[in-house]
């Protein structure tokens, strides 16, 4: 039977020597679901992406378990792993400047996926990779081919990334900060791009931000990270209007819109006071605790994530108001 | 997937931090032979000039010449310990000078664009002259000796130190405090002395020890070729080219200057490599 | 890619040309004067300004630069002051022993050096690439001549294989003249190797750890085709540069080597006129090696310039 989830992981935990910097995430995303990720740097969110992928570096471990195609991939060999990478699941990287191998042609770069994991033959790749360049909007696709990545621009080099990204009609994408590395203007058609894709495709998206208003756009549902736990999910309208976690809170009223900027009496952007704890120095209970205004001596134990629609994890939630903010 | 989702356990776990071993062992390796150096000026069994004809080649171990004597009845111990401190005199001396030029020259590169271009076509030039042909013709016009022998390693190493120096001086110098540094009135020599130097500090220091070791094998390789320290002086060396020349390769003499040459090279590379990831774990973690 | 190639060739001329006068101004302003070093240290005054006459040494030193250079690359490279032998003959003869040591210790290093330090790569977690490591670690350590001694005492001494030293010309019996270089280019290969061995480990470390290294594994590549569809490539460029200066290191080895086996080579020829204090000998020879290096170190260059796409495609 085939399984109706595209991502399922199960109390993810990443680590490198007694430094922990993922401490058991879990979650599923289901095929044709968009799941945003959001928090700070430095909260996890890409060693999650990294740890799902098996790209971790050297001497990072990791339990629990990530299930995708019928296998775990924190267990699986990194033989059956290249099997799936890139055919099943694949990643658009943040920076498209260092991304893409600056000694070899985009072309090949392209059609060496499609050969390896849809065994066609060589004119068969370039036809499609011309077609897949074609959809992504760019101009004279044959050229681009032909190219080095040196010669292109930062846009164009990601709009490759999220061509080879897809090249093989994959379950799943993670995009950890697809367009932070780009021009505003840049970002919008990159991201369009990729939403089209999804949605025609019908693939599970995982997209990893700190742009709040990407994540609105983009997904269904939302994640939010915070020294390297989930402390709140939830579908994006219940997320973003009724934040429950003080941290999300925070988050969102820092985030400039027209409606926090006075002009006359300069803004009013908030922001959340003090830092993320640094990984050697985590808290045992809730790591949000000491930035908190709600904060409480039961504060010092771990909250878990409750069992509402909206979950949370935090001692003293804020109350869900009918009328939004 | 069950609903409430148990936090898992997470327990320190024995860090996998790189082992100080070799900064240990190096460090000790090459302290050991500094202190014999050190020794052998103040002390040393006998003179390493005095020829005793009548206890030409005697065998190792034999009481009062640990080390045996040389073709001339010389005493092995003794040059030993003054060939330590040739090396270790040479090879600091010389790495020491190319660090003190090559620092400010290339500094200098970093911060002048002006005299970057031509001071990096310099070095390049001194790059490609091979060392020993350049203390060749230095011996052959000079003299050969301590002096020189430094003088022309010093030279065939400072491009070395321009080229690290300018470019760890650069990438300090695109960071954003020096640019605010620069606005809050700082002058360039400020700058260079309180920001720059301090943060590259570490990659000298690391620099300094390879050249070190370099050093010391430069300063054998042309003393063995009979163009760096002479008589009266001893170098390792020049005690392989005496036992090769008087002896031949079978020579038993032949082993023990090779050796400590040996040592106390793998001493300054082990050193050099334990500092470098002593200054820098995350390098280490990820490359060694 | 032209200009490319057009800028190497312009750094080329303009390196040669100032190393001609830094040797140049070293022999003749660093040494003194030329006739009374040719003369030795028993010389009357008188015999030193009729020499000195003789030679047009009271001439300025620019002119004389301008002879020598106008002269050298006419082929004259001058003669020796006692043995009346011409510089150029002599290089000629010796050339056949130093060039295939040099090169063949170059080749043999990049053979060994090249799958052992990608070994070591692939494996710097596990024991065996520590081993690798170790190994060149200690080969690094290992004076070139003592590793021929050595070496020469095994193969030659105690195993008889191969002779400790001497030439065969190639003319007279080149299978002679190949066993009188096996010894020799096997020391220069394998001391080089194992820097070369460091470097490449490092090199390709370094490039495994690239994103555009990433992004081949997201997309299917196992670690053992990233590393060789991607990882050798790029971490070849870097390698060469490294290779550039071991042209330099090789010349040393080359004189060091030359020594141990006493081989009649190019540098044993230096060396001896160094002894003898043959300054217009010493003098274009050591031009000769330098072009020697810089012609290396020239195509090494272009080489990388046809590896790297970014400088052979150019903008």
């Amino acid at each position: 039977m085939m399984e109706d989830f595209a991502l399922k992981v199960e109390n993810l935990v990443v680590s490198l020597g007694d430094l922990v910097a993922v401490r058991g995430i879990s979650f599923v995303i289901k095929k044709g679901e968009r799941w945003g990720l959001v928090g700070e740097s430095g909260a996890g969110k890409s060693l999650t992406a990294l740890a799902i992928m098996g790209l971790l570096q050297d001497g990072w471990d990791t339990s629990g378990a990530v299930w995708h195609d019928g296998i775990n991939l924190l267990t699986a060999s990194d033989k059956k792993l290249s099997t799936r990478r890139g055919r099943t699941m694949s990643m658009v990287f943040q920076d498209p400047t260092t991304a893409l191998n600056p000694v070899a042609k985009v072309g090949n770069q392209i059609t060496w996926i499609l050969r390896h994991h849809m065994h066609v033959n060589e004119k068969e790749a370039i036809e499609q990779s011309l077609a897949l360049l074609n959809k992504m909007n760019l101009p004279r696709p044959e050229s681009i081919m032909d190219s080095y990545p040196h010669q292109l621009s930062g846009g164009q080099r990601q709009r490759i990334m999220i061509a080879m990204a897809l090249a093989c009609y994959p379950e799943l994408i993670i995009a950890d900060e697809p367009t932070t590395a780009l021009d505003v203007t840049v970002q919008k058609q990159v991201l369009r791009l990729l939403d089209t894709a999804v949605t025609e495709r019908n693939c599970g998206l995982l997209l990893i931000t700190h742009d709040l208003p990407v994540i609105a756009a983009m997904c269904e549902n939302v994640a939010v990270m915070y020294g390297g736990r989930i402390v709140e999910t939830g579908s994006i309208a219940e997320v973003f209007t009724n934040p429950r976690h003080p941290y999300t809170k925070g988050l969102l009223a820092s985030q400039p819109t027209l409606d926090n900027i006075d002009l006359e009496g300069g803004t009013r952007l908030t922001s959340i006071r003090g830092s993320v704890p640094p990984l050697y120095a985590m808290p045992d209970g809730c790591a949000f605790a000491e930035r908190c205004d709600f904060a409480t001596d039961k504060c010092k134990e771990l909250p878990e994530l409750d069992d509402q629609s909206q979950r949370v994890a935090c001692w003293n939630p804020i109350a869900i108001t009918q009328k939004g903010a | 997937m069950s609903e409430n989702i148990k936090a898992p356990k997470i327990r320190a776990k024995k860090g996998r931090k790189k082992s100080r071993l070799p900064l240990i062992m190096g460090a000790s390796i090459t302290l050991i032979m500094v202190i014999i150096g050190l020794i052998s000026i103040f002390w040393i069994p006998l003179d390493v000039n005095e020829s005793d004809p009548s206890i030409r080649m005697l065998p190792i171990g034999t009481p009062g010449h640990l080390f045996g004597t040389d073709y001339l009845g010389r005493d092995v111990t003794s040059m030993l310990m003054t060939g330590v401190r040739t090396s270790v005199i040479i090879g600091a001396c010389s790495a020491f000078l190319a660090l003190f030029i090559g620092t400010m020259f290339g500094m200098l590169a970093a911060s002048v664009s002006k005299l970057d271009e031509p001071i990096m076509r310099t070095a390049d030039i001194f790059m490609a002259m091979p060392g020993i042909i350049f203390a060749l013709v230095l011996a052959s016009t000079i003299g050969a000796g301590y002096l020189t022998t430094i003088f022309a390693l010093t030279s065939f190493f400072t491009p070395a130190f321009v080229r690290v120096t300018r470019a760890s001086s650069m990438r300090v110098l695109a960071e954003d405090y020096i640019s605010v540094a620069r606005l809050y009135g700082r002058g360039k020599l400020f700058i260079t002395f309180r920001h720059v130097l301090p943060n590259i500090s570490s990659i000298l220091i690391v620099q300094f020890t390879i050249y070190f070791a370099a050093g010391v094998l430069s300063e054998a390789g042309l003393s063995f070729l009979g163009v760096g320290i002479n008589r009266p002086s001893v170098s390792l060396g020049m005690m392989l080219h005496e036992a090769v020349e008087q002896i031949g390769i079978t020579d038993p003499l032949g082993v023990w200057p090779g050796l400590g040459i040996v040592i106390l090279v793998i001493g300054l590379n082990l050193l050099g490599d334990g500092l470098r990831d002593y200054f820098d774990p995350r390098f280490s973690q990820r490359a060694r | 890619m032209g200009r490319f190639i057009l800028r190497r060739l312009v750094f080329f001329a303009i390196t040669l040309l100032i190393t001609s006068v830094l040797i140049f101004a070293l022999i003749r302003a660093a040494g003194g004067n030329v006739a009374a070093i040719l003369l030795g240290k028993n010389s009357s005054a008188e015999e030193i300004l009729k020499l000195s006459t003789e030679l047009g040494l009271e001439r300025p030193l620019p002119v004389q630069y301008f002879e020598w250079m106008n002269n050298f690359l006419h082929g004259d490279l001058g003669q020796a002051f006692r043995s009346k032998q011409l510089a150029s003959h002599l290089i000629w003869t010796q050339a056949p022993v130093s060039v295939p040591l040099s090169l063949g210790g170059l080749l043999l290093a990049i053979i060994i050096a090249i799958p052992l330090g990608t070994y070591a790569a692939k494996n710097f977690n596990k024991p065996s690439g520590a081993f690798v490591a170790l190994l060149s670690q200690i080969g690094i350590a290992i004076p070139v001549f003592w590793a021929g001694l050595l070496l020469s005492l095994v193969f030659g001494v105690h195993l008889g294989l191969l002779p400790t030293g001497g030439w065969v010309p190639w003319t007279e019996n080149w299978v002679g003249s190949l066993r009188s270089l096996v010894l020799p280019v096997f020391t220069l290969g394998i001391v080089m190797a194992s820097t070369l061995t460091r470097y490449t480990r490092t090199a390709i470390l370094d490039v495994m750890n690239e994103d555009f290294v990433r992004t081949a594994r997201a997309s299917g590549m196992s670690r053992r085709v990233a590393l060789i569809k991607v990882g050798l490539r790029n971490a070849s460029l870097p390698l060469v540069t490294v290779l550039g200066l071991l042209a330099a290191e090789m010349v040393g080895g080359t004189v060091i080597i030359e020594k141990v086996y006493s081989l009649p080579g190019i540098s044993r020829m230096i060396l001896d006129n160094v002894t003898a204090r043959e300054v217009v000998v010493v003098q274009s020879t050591v031009m000769v090696i330098v072009i020697y290096v810089m012609t290396i170190n020239l195509i090494i260059d272009l080489a990388y310039g046809l590896l790297d796409p970014r400088i052979r495609v150019g903008k």
